[in-house]
């Protein structure tokens, strides 16, 4: 076997990985999109809290939803409701497409793999979200708790997709679970900083990732 | 100095392009059904069946029959000898890479 001839198989090896890991169909613009959606969404509850003016850090605190009419909180949620379901609606899209566009069937088995691993996280999240949200009378102290909860459950189910896959999905991971215990200890009151930040900022910084990676070859 | 790579330093089991194919795709996953394997690598039922067995009888991978509910189910996983006889194989690439440089 010549030199030529081994960079050719090589190369088809790279291919075959590639091709056997969920890093196939990760798309880098949904993480990109949801990411901006996030943002969008947190800055439409400062400006719905900005009436709020105590305490001092009321504007970027999830607990003012208690302070607004029911009109405003059922508002707020309807608009965080559409901004969890468009980003996964949006994910589910972008991944059909990557996953098109490398030949491979959308319901296969990175798709399959992604979908367990996320969802009972995703509906774990959802419960203690309606459990939080839902008691005879709202407490401050667990609407706090709602952002670091999902950080932490959204970044286990990212993690247990990265299991079958290349290392960057499972850093993302380990960072949303550390952003979540941090800001559960320290930062519970600035809620709407934290979600900007991590799955805001967090999945735009890992959506352009993936793509600067996918132009630049295998990613590890 | 390195040795110059000999035809026999290449695994003729994994040389294959079929096999090595099957081989690569199970170095990254633990474990994969036969369908996946059939739909990420484009093989027909017959030439994966022919193959998995080749690399069944070098104890390269297992092979399990199970049933998922009535449908009956076969999952294919690399075993340590075929994990070593994978890296030892790209091993001997990289080093007639770097050679014809």
């Amino acid at each position: 076997m010549d030199h030529d001839e081994a960079q050719v198989r090589m190369q088809e090896i790279q291919r075959i990985m590639e091709r056997a890991t969920l890093w196939t169909i990760l798309p880098g613009m949904s993480a990109i999109v949801g990411g901006v959606m996030v943002l969008a969404g947190c800055l439409v509850s400062c400006l719905m809290f900005r009436s709020i003016k105590s305490p001092h850090f009321a504007m970027i605190d999830f607990a003012s939803l208690l302070e607004l009419s029911l009109n405003a909180q059922i508002a707020f949620c309807v608009m965080w409701f559409l901004i969890g379901t468009g980003g996964i609606g949006a994910e589910i899209h972008f991944a059909q497409v990557q996953a098109k566009k490398q030949g491979i069937a959308p319901k296969g088995r990175s798709a399959k793999l992604a979908f367990y691993s996320l969802t009972p996280g995703v509906i774990i999240a959802m419960v203690l979200t309606v459990k939080f949200l839902v008691p005879a009378e709202l407490r401050t102290h667990e609407i706090q708790y709602i952002a670091p909860v999902w950080m932490m459950l959204y970044g286990t189910g990212v993690y247990t997709a990265g299991l079958f896959s290349v290392r960057a999905p499972r850093i993302l991971g380990m960072v949303f679970i550390a952003a979540g215990v941090v800001s559960i200890h320290f930062f519970q009151q600035y809620g709407v900083v934290t979600t900007g930040l991590s799955f805001g900022l967090f999945h735009i910084a890992f959506g352009l990732y993936v793509i600067g990676k996918r132009k630049a070859g295998l990613p590890r | 100095m390195t040795d110059p790579i000999k035809p026999d330093d290449l695994d003729p089991v994994i040389h294959e392009r079929a096999r090595l194919a099957i081989v690569s795709a199970l170095a990254v996953a633990p474990e994969m059904s036969f369908n996946e394997i059939k739909e990420t690598l484009g093989l027909s039922d017959g030439n994966l069946s022919a193959h998995a067995t080749s690399l069944q009888r070098a104890g390269y991978i297992e092979i399990a029959k199970t049933f998922k509910g009535r449908r009956p189910h076969t999952s294919l996983r690399l075993t340590r000898a075929g994990q070593k006889a994978f890296q030892d194989y790209v091993e001997t690439l990289r080093k007639i890479i770097k050679q014809g440089k």
